[in-house]
């Protein structure tokens, strides 16, 4: 059998070329965001630290609840998240006088939003899903004095944002630190970080251990199924690579045949 | 048993369509990995089927309800509804991956040359197919995305004039997309389209069984058979090919299940973040596109300011995909007996797809809609400089090419600065890039002649063996 031809320009050469191609076109990428972006503050979710967990959900169900629905969200689930008794669960947590099993909608009375707050706030079932939980801890802790506003405040990560700041009472009110920068491309000042103007309730450390609980509880809720992806995923990607190396046997056992055989078809000679 | 099996298979063609479509048809030898996808697609599309079966009893096609019953019926309160949405989530993109690879699978080999033209032609109307059926799907969850990605593409038929604004309010039953809206592309996205998408798929395998498998060689193997009339270079796709594509599938199952268990998101691309805000008929987010695997159409639609032309801009694609048959006429098949020039046109049909996505997933600058414009230049000219690769060219021929396609792509660019469309600083910017390509092609055909000239030896075997040599 004679050895086939080798290829004319070798893939290495064609290779070369159309990296040099696409390097030089490369340079053409542009930024396009056109406004400065306040930097997030880094923070690691911990599904395991059931007292954070319980925490958070009570201030995102005493408080938050308040204005906000988790409208995808049963009560009777949050036992699970929070693995506590249901018994526990009624006398610590509460319900907020609705049915164990109903969902957890806002608390606010019906009339109010037309009333006065005109829009709906955000449902929070997935908003750990839309936004990051970096995005989440940055917004709750980065609201500002911005008498311009008519809440009084302004957020660093969300400009112009609806929200009054509830946090006040605990975390003490905070002012901007302001840069230049581009906002929808023009330049303006821009705030990128906030500093303590007075003194809350709570100290920074508390307030800090605060947001964090919120944030842990809210991904904890717009991702219900983590724990059974963790405990579920490890044994069926096994399953599959267990069948991959077992069909790749087979392939190899059947093909062995195919590529050995003298008197196979294409063997014969032209 | 046996006389079970008997009576069925006197009254049912069961044995010999499983000898004439699997133990007793031969497919070429040497398929590579690039083999795999056609195969693999057809394994997401059962799964497709499936998940889709579960996800539609629990889902509620109503404005009121829908957004609701995806994340809190489907999702919470139903078994298993988290894992058969994300399959369902995770297999639509893998559909297009695959769909797209084995596209391109075709293209690199020559696979729609005759006699597969219209196995070709009907795998593009799989693909638009398919592309339909994501569409609809994707308003279904009720998210902001869904709507208004939704009211983007039905106002697209608004473009034809005159007609246009009463036929996208017949499309949508509704003056915006609303419950009728919802109701009927929910009846096509269950049963319309996945009727027709299944009856295209098996259209598809009838007519690659008829005319045979092409292969990387582009040998046709049906040429030189034996005294038993079975191609020399064939094995029978049972058991041969029936192993090897379960290894496929498995390796495939593994990177799709750690999407499916551990991103289901896939980085935001897979399932766009603001869809999980329930759709809002009031409050237009500020940047709509769509998901990844139609960005690049995006940037071609968006490089366009004018609708109508705009949706010409990238309908004009499939057009080209479907006319490729026509467009390389050559008749060398496999790339790998293609010239250099040829080569890299083919690279640079990839490159410049993949970089209108990139473009489209950016916001809609004006930066971003010129460079759309350019690189969709420049994957027309992809297409459309076939033909220059049919036969070897004179010097003359080649100048004439040359000077014929950069003028064409300047009296495109020449329309654009005279009606304004974007700014002449930023055209200026990046014109050069469909000029330079297409000189580049040209130039390098003039000065090194050799490098457009197809290999002057075809093989009349195939000259390798699948994975081993």
């Amino acid at each position: 059998m004679t050895k086939h031809n080798a290829p004319l320009v070798n893939y290495r050469v064609l290779l070369a070329l159309t990296a040099g191609l696409v390097a030089s076109f490369g340079g053409v990428a542009r930024s396009s965001v056109a406004t400065t972006q306040a930097p997030l503050r880094p923070i690691t979710v911990n599904l395991q630290d059931k007292a954070a967990l319980r925490n958070g959900a009570l201030y995102t169900l005493h408080m938050c609840v308040a204005c906000h629905s988790l409208q995808g969200v049963r009560y009777s689930s949050l036992r699970k998240i929070l693995r506590m008794s249901r018994t526990r669960y009624e006398k610590v947590i509460g319900t907020n006088g609705s049915h164990y099993h109903d969902t957890i909608t806002s608390t606010m009375p019906s009339g109010v939003i037309d009333a006065f707050v005109k829009i709906l706030p955000p449902d929070l079932t997935v908003i750990a899903r839309r936004r990051s939980p970096a995005w989440l801890y940055t917004y709750l802790t980065s609201f500002y004095v911005d008498p311009s506003r008519p809440s009084g405040v302004n957020n660093t990560v969300r400009y112009n944002v609806a929200m009054p700041d509830v946090f006040a009472p605990m975390q003490g009110l905070q002012k901007p630190v302001m840069v230049a920068g581009l906002r929808f491309g023009s330049p303006a000042q821009v705030a990128v970080g906030v500093q303590p103007l007075t003194q809350g309730s709570m100290s920074r450390a508390q307030f800090d251990r605060t947001a964090r609980d919120i944030v842990d509880f809210l991904y904890a809720v717009g991702h219900p199924h983590e724990q059974e992806r963790a405990r579920l995923g490890p044994w069926i990607l096994g399953l599959f690579l267990a069948l991959s190396v077992l069909t790749y046997l087979i392939y190899r056992l059947y093909w062995r045949r195919v590529i050995t055989s003298e008197e196979r078809w294409w063997r014969v000679g032209k | 048993m046996r006389r079970v099996f008997g009576w069925f298979d006197d009254r049912l063609p069961i044995s010999s369509t499983w000898r004439s479509q699997l133990t007793g048809y031969p497919a070429p030898k040497n398929f590579n990995l690039w083999y795999f996808f056609g195969s693999l697609a057809m394994v997401v599309l059962v799964l497709q089927l499936a998940t889709g079966l579960f996800l539609a009893i629990h889902y509620q096609p109503n404005p009121d309800l829908a957004y609701w019953s995806v994340l809190r019926g489907i999702e919470r309160d139903s078994r298993w509804g988290w894992l058969i949405r994300d399959i369902h989530i995770v297999g639509a993109s893998a559909f297009f991956l695959l769909v797209y690879l084995h596209m391109y699978r075709g293209i690199m080999y020559g696979s729609y040359k005759k006699p597969r033209e219209l196995l070709w032609l009907i795998g593009i109307f799989i693909y638009l197919a398919l592309a339909a059926e994501a569409f609809l799907g994707y308003l279904l969850p009720w998210g902001q995305m869904s709507y208004w990605g939704s009211a983007v593409v039905t106002n697209f038929v608004t473009a034809v004039p005159v007609i246009g604004k009463p036929i996208a309010t017949w499309l949508r039953g509704s003056f915006v997309v609303d419950l009728p809206t919802l109701n009927r592309f929910f009846v096509f996205h269950v049963f319309l389209v996945p009727v027709l998408l299944l009856a295209l798929v098996l259209v598809h395998l009838i007519a690659l069984h008829h005319v045979g498998s092409n292969n990387p060689d582009g040998v046709e193997i049906h040429d030189n058979v034996n005294e038993s009339s079975w191609p020399r270079d064939g094995i029978p796709f049972h058991p041969y090919y029936t192993v090897k594509d379960l290894f496929g599938v498995s390796v495939f199952l593994v990177v799709f299940f750690w999407f499916v268990f551990y991103n289901p998101g896939g980085w935001g691309l897979l399932l766009d973040k603001l869809n999980y805000t329930p759709a809002n008929i009031l409050h237009t987010p500020a940047d709509i596109h769509p998901l990844w695997f139609f960005l690049p159409f995006y940037a071609m639609l968006r490089g366009v300011p004018d609708k109508l032309y705009g949706i010409m801009a990238f309908g004009g694609s499939f057009v080209l995909l479907a006319c490729l048959p026509l467009l390389d006429r050559n008749p060398v098949r496999s790339i790998r007996y293609r010239s250099v020039l040829y080569k890299i046109n083919i690279l640079m049909m990839a490159f410049s797809f993949l970089w209108l996505g990139y473009i489209a997933h950016g916001f809609a600058t004006e930066h971003n809609m010129v460079d759309g414009l350019h690189v969709t230049e420049v994957f027309y000219s992809t297409f459309l400089l076939l033909p220059f690769f049919n036969r070897r060219r004179s010097a003359r021929v080649k100048i004439v090419w040359l000077l014929a396609a950069e003028a064409v792509v300047w009296l495109v660019d020449l329309w654009m600065y005279s009606i304004h469309a974007h700014g002449w600083d930023l055209m200026l910017q990046t014109d050069w890039i469909p000029t330079l390509y297409i000189l580049l092609l040209f130039g390098l055909a003039i000065v090194f002649p050799a490098l457009a000239h197809d290999r002057r030896e075809l093989p009349q075997r195939l000259t390798a063996g699948g994975l081993f040599h």
